[in-house]
């Protein structure tokens, strides 16, 4: 599966889900599940992810994009 | 009265409770195949059984010998997986796992496909930064609730949390 969830952390960083692959969820099921309740969130593709972690506690969530 | 089934097939008897309160034998041929109870009271225990075969119980819990040198019930690995958690966050591996939430550098939270009866179950596991290097990363796990555990990777010679590309952890009860 190609498709993160991201959704804004309480510390105003962001989380970013990653779907177990086979585990018989869709993407939209995963997010209904495991984004913590009444927090906003994204599907993205796994390209908008950065891949350089080296600032990671500075990624933050844009509601807009 | 011998049953003699189908020989090019599958096949079922039904043995009906008799009257009598006593032990009956079915005797099976030596041919390879599985014997399959049906019914929310079929249990099969290890008086049913060859001495040190694995059992059911009522309440489903599944025993075993196995060479532990007795027979006792088995608690199987609930969960698994094998992530790399930094670059490109990715499970390699698992089951029981629904997914895997980055929460930053080093903290991760496994999301479980299934509801854990309580939150008392143990998470067990390793990481390290590359594929062979020993000792450079430690990892505490604990659970949050009944759907999801949290692990944390950091550096064995300092406090600092760190990603690990090697992640390994599995979750019993």
């Amino acid at each position: 599966m190609n498709q993160r969830i991201i959704y804004p952390t309480d510390e105003g960083g962001v989380a970013v889900i990653v779907p177990a692959p086979e585990c018989g969820l869709t993407i939209e099921e995963i997010a209904a599940k495991d984004v913590p309740q009444g927090k906003p969130y994204k599907i993205v593709d796994v390209a908008a992810i950065p891949t350089d972690r080296l600032f990671r506690g500075a990624w933050t969530y844009v509601e807009d994009e | 009265m011998p049953v003699k089934l189908n020989s090019t097939g599958g096949g079922s008897v039904t043995l009906t409770t008799p009257s009598t309160a006593t032990d009956y034998t079915a005797t099976f041929p030596a041919n390879t195949g599985n014997v399959v109870t049906t019914g929310s009271s079929a249990v099969v225990t290890p008086a049913m059984l060859s001495t040190g075969a694995p059992s059911w119980d009522g309440s489903s819990n599944l025993s075993f010998n196995s060479g532990y040198g007795s027979v006792a019930n088995a608690y199987g690995c609930r969960a698994w997986v094998n992530f790399n958690g930094d670059g490109t966050i990715a499970i390699r591996g698992s089951a029981g796992v629904a997914s895997l939430t980055d929460n930053g550098t080093g903290q991760y939270t496994i999301n479980l496909s299934f509801t854990m009866p309580d939150s008392n179950y143990a998470v067990v596991g390793s990481a390290g930064s590359t594929n062979n290097a020993i000792g450079d990363r430690q990892l505490s796990t604990y659970p949050v609730n009944t759907t999801s555990c949290k692990v944390v990777s950091g550096q064995t010679a300092s406090t600092n949390v760190y990603d690990a590309t090697q992640v390994h952890v599995a979750i019993f009860r």
